[in-house]
């Protein structure tokens, strides 16, 4: 018996066409469809593709919601050992689909996904989340980029451990995993230098943790004439959470007025961070957003006045780009509001 | 090197109580590794200098409950690669697993030992001299 | 400088009534080996008694708790001895001629705190993260006096003078023999060196050594390195036993004298050197606990590093955790004077490979090697004898609770074996 394959794809591989109809809904077909003919080959009878999805990348972008129910429930339904996506090469909403749909495959239905694109595509950006394999920038890549995807699914489908990314071909996950280079780490190294002495291109072996650092604004000249809001990435939510902010991972922030409010009282905010213990956060808000001294410094005249809102968002294991987002679209609303200055509380 | 009446020796390793010379000041506590590099923390948070490494030595935060790191008697100014030290000190602490064995009183010794050597080699201090004194006093 | 390498290949170790050198096989005499042990004061002071075991690659055999490995070679021409300052009279060394006797290492193994460290297996999966399960291995086991427990300092040097002088012992056998093959290594002049190759970039080696105190100590002519302050050395120096591990903990990255002897950089950069580089020399930094140490410290390497006018320096490290720091700081300030660096180093990025790997990091740390990732989990299995003792498997580095289980295997982190990690690069072992 061959493992069971679901693998999706967009309406150019499916030649029904280009961006012009790039509007179709998804479709369930038996079988495969376009490159799912390469993986079936690659896998001489181990491994079968059952079923092709196919979905418009305007489609996908703009009923994301519905289009991620519809494929779970197909997907579901075929009881599928691996779903596989793309590859997406550097297409940007269909390597974006593809990223999108694994993950909700992955988390959804805990079945085992795949996609590939090109590291440059959007869709890379949830490569610590699914196994992305790393491909051309064009589908002129496919010969190459069908083997290699075939190849990690079925170490997949086998529950075979992974080897290191750059053995296996995916891009690089943040997860450590050893394995034997062909020439000793002093020799690597030495190389590696020789490159670097000639500008030619190196790679790192273990790139740094990237740093953004924020050059401070000018100082505050006079406090109590000043406007200051508080924001968190503790998540400080008014009781019931009302606009549902992930425990983890979280995907959009909250905007909460306060005006009026002295003190957070434990019945009426609490945390919903999920990466800390919120015994004492849950007892004494304030502990993680200062409101009530701030309100006490407002009346002592220290500040000029604390902001009716507070923006606030859960930190833990959520994206750099999603925190980026969130904050420069509140930053905008602070500063339109003529808010001076924010403290940003983590935890 | 800074002046022994400069320094305070942040501790939990009972044999440096024991081993340092009268000048020196230890913070004796008995309390746990970890609790050790928090102390430490907000004594650096509070402007306290950091003399020593607080990951020195090679035996893994797992393995060893010992720890002695040196800061200043009198707290100064923040110093933010002192601080930037200290918080990943203990990020890397928490990635270890948690011990979980049972150690005999001789490798309590010899972990203690190993941490007290360590200190006097930051000190300056010959860790063998001052361990035949302490010998020689329970003669 | 110029020093000539004479290879006598060793290609087995047997116990005989005569200590001798004949077609590849050494044929050793265990008792005269003890006998020049003991020799030594403190050796004798300190060392209850020895004893001798062989392992062979390929064997049923692990090696535990090994405390160091090294190469025997013997001086036969030049200058001074090996292990100068502490088994040979001081004397700079590195020029001439001297023999070596490769293949095959003396271990000394046997416990000296309740935590002692470090296994080479002979086979199996352990096999491949060790280099030393390649080598015939002379193994020394050596059992401490009565009282020991309140002179650990001196029983670790004992056991140290008597590996070394095992190796002195053995190296001297070959100093008759016909090499199988040589190899020289010549440093330049600095000014010679600008004449002969204007157009290559010039290259230092900056060799971080491990310099923390009891059990992480590393002596360079004798002396501690913690005491010391950044200097250069000839790199054929390092290959006369110049460098001397006194370091017993974390024994996936500590650097042996076998490693030091063999100094895998000086031997890639030496292949390089008047091809696409210029090997200047090497620049030995500490990694002490002290942090204003650390400051002097690597300020040294960066200022040599300029004057010595280096276009790169490649900057290995020793250790975990608290070295992190120093190698960052001397990368750091090293690219701030315009040289160009690649560093080594290993990680331990948790069981799950997920956590940060390093203590310390910096952006202009963007070339990096690494020996590996030390928290990977390893079941090494039951073999048919151990030389020295299981007792302390338990509490070894990376092992844990249940480690030793009742079948005899030994689930650990590699970081329990000898070198598997090694931050000079000795291995091929990597990550990503």
């Amino acid at each position: 018996m061959s493992y069971r394959v679901v693998h999706y794809i967009n309406q150019f591989f499916a030649n029904i066409g280009g961006e012009e109809m790039a509007h179709v809904a998804p479709e369930l077909r038996e079988g495969f469809v376009g490159p799912g003919m390469a993986l079936n080959q690659a896998w001489k009878g181990e491994a079968e593709v059952v079923a092709t999805i196919v979905c418009g990348d305007s489609y996908f972008a703009e009923h994301e919601k519905d289009a991620k129910a519809q494929i779970l429930e197909w997907v579901k339904a075929q009881k599928p050992d691996l779903f596989i996506a793309g590859p997406a090469f550097n297409a940007g909403r269909y390597g974006y689909a593809c990223a999108n749909i694994c993950a909700a495959v992955q988390d959804e239905l805990g079945v085992p996904v795949l996609t590939g694109m090109y590291q440059e595509n959007p869709g890379a950006d949830l490569k610590n989340k699914v196994l992305i394999v790393s491909t051309a920038n064009s589908a002129a890549g496919m010969r190459k980029a069908a083997p290699a995807m075939a190849k990690l699914a079925m170490k997949l489908m086998k529950g075979e451990p992974l080897g290191a990314s750059c053995e296996d071909g995916y891009m690089n996950n943040g997860i450590r995993v050893n394995f034997f280079e062909k020439e000793r780490g002093a020799k690597r190294a030495v190389n590696m230098l020789i490159k670097k002495l000639n500008d030619q291109p190196f790679e790192t072996e273990y790139p740094m943790p990237s740093f953004d650092h924020v050059a401070p604004n000018k100082a505050i000249k006079d406090l109590s004439k000043a406007t200051i809001a508080v924001c968190t990435s503790g998540g400080i939510v008014p009781k019931g959470n009302p606009d549902h902010i992930e425990s983890s991972s979280a995907s959009h922030y909250g905007e909460y007025c306060i005006a009026g409010v002295e003190t957070l009282t434990s019945d009426a905010y609490e945390t919903a961070h999920g990466g800390y213990d919120p015994v004492y956060a849950n007892q004494n808000p304030n502990r993680v957003l200062p409101v009530d001294v701030l309100r006490e410094f407002e009346k002592e005249g220290i500040i000029g006045k604390l902001h009716d809102y507070f923006y606030t968002t859960v930190g833990n294991g959520t994206a750099v780009a999603s925190a980026k987002g969130f904050a420069m679209e509140y930053a905008q609303k602070l500063l339109e509001a003529g808010v001076h200055a924010v403290i940003m509380t983590s935890t | 090197m800074e002046s022994p009446l400069k320094i305070c020796v942040i501790t939990n390793n009972p044999l440096v109580v024991s081993g340092l010379p009268k000048q020196y000041l230890v913070d004796y506590a008995d309390i746990t590794y970890r609790q050790i590099l928090v102390k430490v923390r907000d004594l650096v948070y509070a402007g306290y200098r950091l003399y020593t490494h607080p990951l020195s030595g090679s035996v893994k935060p797992n393995e060893t409950p010992y720890k002695s790191v040196v800061v200043s008697r009198k707290p100064e100014k923040m110093e933010v690669a002192e601080a930037a030290i200290i918080s990943a000190s203990i990020e890397t602490f928490d990635k270890f697993r948690p011990g979980k064995r049972e150690l005999t009183a001789q490798i309590q010794k010899d972990f203690q030992l190993v941490d007290y050597a360590l200190l006097c080699g930051a000190l300056g201090l010959d860790a063998a001299a001052g361990l035949s004194i302490i010998a020689n006093q329970k003669l | 400088m110029k020093l000539e390498l004479g290879y006598i290949q060793i290609t087995d170790i047997q116990f005989s009534k005569e200590s001798k050198v004949e077609n590849g096989t050494l044929f050793v005499d265990a008792d005269a080996v003890k006998a020049f042990m003991y020799e030594d004061d403190d050796v004798k002071e300190w060392v209850k008694s020895f004893s001798f075991d062989i392992a062979k690659p390929g064997e049923s055999v692990r090696i535990t708790p090994v405390k160091d490995v090294i190469e025997p070679r013997v001086k036969v021409e030049g200058p001074g001895g090996q292990f100068p300052g502490v088994i040979a009279k001081v004397d700079t060394v590195g020029s001439g001629k001297t023999h070596v006797l490769r293949g095959m290492a003396v271990v000394t193994a046997g416990k000296i705190v309740g935590f002692q460290e470090g296994i080479i297996d002979m086979t199996g999966p352990g096999a491949d993260y060790t280099p030393f399960s390649k080598l015939f291995n002379f193994v020394v086991v050596a059992e401490p006096k009565e009282g020991y427990e309140d002179h650990k300092h001196e029983y670790e040097h004992a056991v140290r003078i008597a590996g070394l002088r095992a190796a002195t012992f053995i190296g001297e056998l070959g100093r008759n023999v016909q090499p199988d093959s040589s190899e020289s290594f010549e440093t330049l002049g600095i000014k010679e060196g600008i004449e002969k190759y204007p157009d290559l970039p010039r290259v230092a080696y900056v060799h971080m050594l491990q310099s923390q105190g009891l059990l992480h100590d590393t002596y360079v002519y004798g002396v501690d390195a913690k005491r010391t302050l950044t200097t250069i050395l000839y790199p054929t120096e390092t290959m006369d036993g110049a460098i001397l591990s006194g370091n017993c903990v974390s024994a996936c990255d500590k650097n042996t004298t076998y490693h030091h002897q063999n100094n895998p950089v000086v031997a890639e950069l030496f292949a390089q050197h008047g091809k696409t580089l210029n090997y200047v020399c090497n620049i030995i930094t500490n990694e002490n606990v002290y942090l204003a140490d650390k400051q002097r410290s690597s300020d040294w390497s960066a200022k040599l590093c300029r004057l010595l006018d280096l276009d790169g320096a490649i900057i290995s490290q020793e250790g975990f955790g608290n070295p992190d720091t120093d190698l960052i700081m001397n990368t750091k300030k090293i690219e701030l004077q315009g040289v160009k660096t690649t560093i080594i180093t290993d990680e331990y990025a948790g069981q799950d490979g997920k956590s940060q790997s390093l203590a310390d990091a910096d952006p202009l740390a963007d070339a990096v090697v690494t020996g590996g990732n030390a928290n990977q989990v390893i079941i090494l299995p039951k073999l048919d004898k151990v030389i020295g003792m299981l007792d302390y498997v338990d509490t070894i580095a990376g092992g844990h609770a249940g480690s030793l289980r009742p079948d005899g295997s030994i689930e650990a982190e590699i970081q329990v074996i000898t070198g598997a990690t090694n931050e000079m690069g000795f291995n091929t072992l990597s990550a990503r």
